[in-house]
């Protein structure tokens, strides 16, 4: 009996970390096999191996259908195997049309496009293929002006699509679906429909690989899921035989478990203390429409909101790195009218961002560690004009000591730094102005787990000199474990609030998902909201 | 902002979305949009009529005309050799370099070695072929910078030149040069304005209706989604470095049969309008992308006016401010019209 897919140790070595050790990784007929694991445990790494994109180490072996196939493969041969991938990105071409990003799958065969296309016929070829589907989208949309909902819904109808059509030319009975995270776009209604869309997949001969973050949609679709901890494959078992605990447990680990409902008895800070609480007013812009919350000195809120609620777009909108439309920011009694707010402002009144993107916006990754750290206090180093080289290093040596940054030596560049140590050298350059506000976006997206709890430790005890912290993650277990309190966003308002005494991340997606519905229905009822 | 896919199906509404809100919204941009897309052509129909008014007597001519199209052949040829690789997400400003190269390797052979015209024009196009195989060599095998890159091989292929014509301009090249492309006449305009149009609409086609234009239009637009889809950008970028070192050796075949000669600098000079008249050509015709037609209708634009302002009287620097200018606002139009797709 063949297997639809078969990985046998599957290994990847990114400088020194090994972001996937001896995988190995089977997928049945006609299941659905779910992937899970923390961010960063190495299944986006795995996923890029089926792809082509990235190379495994020498050693690795691979079989669909029972076939051998040589790795690594060539990018863009994994569609002949049968495989196909709606990736977190999604991976449409934004400035284009829906039926011109339906036809690039075709392109790359060759002769299997059309020599003269059609426009015509191709719309109307793309409308009935939507469809078939049940999606509901005009095929001569642009795609970036589609609500984030319907990207979505384009990518996995074409990816599906591409299977049918591979099954029907080759005759081939196999073919595997993966699809990375799909849920994180998607409100409760659209992930059933996405649920019926995976079981058809399933019945007419595939099997999908399915990644994603949501215990709920896990349990609804899965099998049986494969779990990955910090490049390994810790288990494997049939969803029937365990018990969500038992799931969060094997994600996690076992230690962090602990640590976790270790942290999370931690008192709320003392209410009502001297200084008034940072308060943000009528923010709008972006995807933020009115939104309203505090924070008290000392405090860490956590903003948490499906992708499209416009929590990712406040942290920006808050430093001045993007330009909002209206609102207020009350802060150790000054007003500053965010559509005016400039990042330059925002770091001379004592405010700090760590952006998402660590390597695009917080790191110069050519320049030295220490450099990194010490960019925002240069002028201590410097005396009578000249910026005094080793005693920013000597100061820089010193962070590096206290914060458990990896070499310790702070003159290499900050690249050749694993996630989770550069991450730490971009808190120490913000920690050396004593911010009073400190404003994270995804601050431990590909950070390893011992560098997490450090970078929670170094957060919260700068919070007990009055810090005050606004937290934006879409990892609930880590707004469970370091947060005094959550803000559920939804369509760009403040929808709810998750208090200390209820606080898991479980009550976070609850009420995230909760949100979500409420405005999905209201904007439907409303007639839809202006998505431009 | 939206592609032609739009217009050629507006009468027949998919099957699908019935009276879904979105419709209603996209239906009352419709106007902006169609005024979007034609507002180059309408800008190119004002410079005429204001021109015509103005100076009825010189400008409304068919000498004029003649002169217009036909002596602005070399820029518009030019302007298409620019556009390959732009549609390419990519840059080349060695073209104009690559076209004096082409134009000397014609003027050299067939006067100073006397191999026979139609011979050194090939050779020259072979010549302009390899300019732009050796920028695809270093830009995207190497992965480098096209903006430095071509900077470089174009003030190479520039020295290469100086050396080819010994620092003077050759004459003497074969009139039937002249007759196959500036004498010969359709309709009182040149034949070579008809062989750039011809190209144009060749681009024009592949660009729109095939495969191979589908996937210059991913490169071009979402390289990463591109080589994620299994599409070979390297070679598409290659390909287009290549037809656009072609092309503009077409140009600089125009520059020899337009003046009789070649020398140190001649098609070099078109570079800068040529670009203005590729970003030009992308806030028209189809918005927010590079196209040829939107190229074809900014060259004659930009032909038009600078004709016009020297029928004027203006001085020769005119011509340097309006190129210049165009070339600014053209870049500046492009990118507040990609920053209203991308809401």
């Amino acid at each position: 009996m063949t297997t639809a897919l078969d990985l046998r140790d599957v290994s990847k070595v990114f400088g020194a970390t090994r972001a996937l050790w001896k995988v190995d990784l089977t997928v049945e007929h006609h299941e659905v096999l779910a992937l899970l694991g923390e961010n960063g445990c190495g299944k986006s790494t795995l996923v890029k191996v089926l792809a082509g994109v990235c190379e495994p180490e020498p050693g690795a072996r691979m079989s669909v259908d029972g076939r051998e196939v040589a790795l690594p493969m060539a990018a863009g041969t994994s569609g002949g195997l049968g495989l196909s991938f709606v990736h977190q990105d999604l991976g449409l071409a934004k400035p284009l049309t829906v039926v011109e990003n339906l036809l690039v799958g075709s392109l790359a065969v060759p002769g299997q496009a059309p020599h003269r296309i059609r426009w015509r016929r191709q719309v109307r070829a793309a409308a009935e293929m939507l469809a078939s589907y049940g999606v509901e989208i005009d095929p001569r949309s642009v795609v970036d002006q589609l609500p984030p909902v319907d990207q979505a819904l384009v990518a996995i109808a074409r990816a599906a699509d591409q299977l049918r059509r591979f099954r029907d030319t080759t005759g081939a009975t196999s073919s595997v679906l993966v699809l990375d995270e799909p849920t994180v776009f998607l409100p409760e209604q659209e992930v059933e429909f996405l649920f019926d869309l995976v079981r058809e997949v399933v019945a007419s001969g595939s099997s999908v690989i399915f990644i994603s973050h949501d215990l709920g949609a896990v349990r609804a679709i899965a099998d049986r899921a494969t779990i990955l901890r910090d490049g390994r494959v810790v288990a494997t078992t049939s969803m029937s035989e365990v018990t969500d605990d038992e799931v969060v447990e094997l994600i996690v680990g076992p230690s962090a478990a602990a640590a976790l409902n270790e942290v999370r008895s931690r008192p709320a800070p003392a209410p009502g203390g001297r200084e008034t609480p940072v308060r943000v007013a009528g923010l709008g812009g972006g995807r933020v429409r009115d939104l309203h919350f505090d924070v008290a000195p000392g405090e860490i809120v956590g903003l948490a909101g499906l992708m499209g609620s416009g929590v990712e777009d406040v942290p920006y909108l808050l430093f001045g790195a993007r330009q909002a439309t209206s609102g207020t920011l009350t802060y150790a009694d000054r007003v500053v009218e965010l559509a005016h707010q400039r990042p330059m402002a925002a770091v001379s009144m004592g405010m700090a961002l760590i952006p998402a993107d660590r390597r695009r916006d917080a790191i110069a990754p050519a320049v030295s560690v220490a450099e990194n750290m010490m960019m925002l206090v240069s002028r201590r180093f410097t005396r009578g004009g000249r910026l005094r080289l080793k005693e920013l290093r000597r100061a820089a040596d010193a962070r590096a000591e206290s914060l458990d940054i990896r070499p310790r030596r702070t003159s290499p560049p900050i690249g050749t730094l694993s996630g989770g140590n550069a991450q730490k050298v971009v808190l120490a350059k913000w920690l050396e102005i004593q911010p009073r506000l400190l404003v994270l976006h995804e601050p431990t997206q590909g950070v390893d787990v011992a560098a997490r709890s450090e970078i929670y430790r170094v957060i919260e005890r700068a919070t007990e000199t009055g810090m005050s912290v606004i937290w934006v993650s879409s990892d609930f277990e880590e707004l469970a474990t370091v947060c005094h309190r959550v803000v559920v966003v939804s369509d760009g308002v403040a929808a709810g609030q998750v208090d200390a005494a209820q606080l898991s991340p479980e009550a976070i997606s609850t009420g995230v998902y909760a949100a979500a519905r409420v405005s999905t229905a209201s904007s439907l009822s409303t007639a839809g909201r202006a998505s431009s | 902002m939206t592609p032609a896919p739009t217009t050629e199906s507006r009468q027949t509404p998919p099957p699908a979305p019935g009276g879904r809100p979105a419709d209603k919204r996209r239906d009352g941009r419709l106007l902006g949009q169609v005024a979007e897309r034609t507002a180059l052509p309408i800008a190119l129909l004002l410079v005429v009529v204001v021109f015509s008014l103005v100076s009825p007597d010189r400008f409304f001519t068919t000498g004029n005309l003649t002169s217009i199209l036909g002596s602005q052949s070399i820029l518009f040829m030019l302007a298409l050799a620019a556009l390959v690789p732009s549609m390419a997400g990519d840059i080349d400003l060695s073209l104009g370099a690559t076209g004096a190269l082409a134009a000397i390797v014609v003027a050299v052979l067939n006067v100073n070695h006397g191999v026979p015209i139609g011979l050194a024009c090939l050779l020259a196009v072979v010549a302009g072929a390899a300019a732009g195989g050796v920028n695809a060599l270093f830009v995207v095998w190497f992965s480098t910078e096209p903006f430095i890159i071509t900077l470089g091989t174009g003030t190479f292929f520039t020295g290469l030149v100086f050396w080819l014509a010994n620092s003077t301009t050759i004459v003497g090249v074969s009139g039937s040069l002249a007759t196959w492309t500036f004498l010969t006449r359709i309709a009182t305009i040149p034949v070579q304005f008809y062989y750039c149009v011809l190209v144009m609409l060749v681009i024009w086609y592949v660009a729109r209706f095939t495969p191979i234009g589908m996937r210059l239009l991913f490169v071009g637009q979402s390289r990463e989604v591109a080589i994620l889809s299994g599409i070979k950008a390297n070679r598409v970028r290659a390909g287009s470095f290549v037809l656009g070192g072609t092309i503009a050796a077409l140009a600089g075949v125009l520059y020899v049969g337009t003046t009789g000669s070649a020398g140190p600098s001649s098609v070099d000079t078109f570079l800068l309008p040529a670009y203005a008249a590729v970003f030009l050509g992308a806030t028209s015709i189809e918005p927010g992308r590079f196209n040829a037609l939107g190229t074809g209708v900014a060259v004659l634009f930009l032909a038009t006016g600078v004709a016009g302002l020297q029928l004027l009287g203006a001085q020769d620097f005119a011509q340097q401010l309006f190129y210049g200018a165009a070339l600014v606002v053209a870049v500046t139009l492009s990118r507040l019209v990609r920053g209203s797709t991308t809401r």
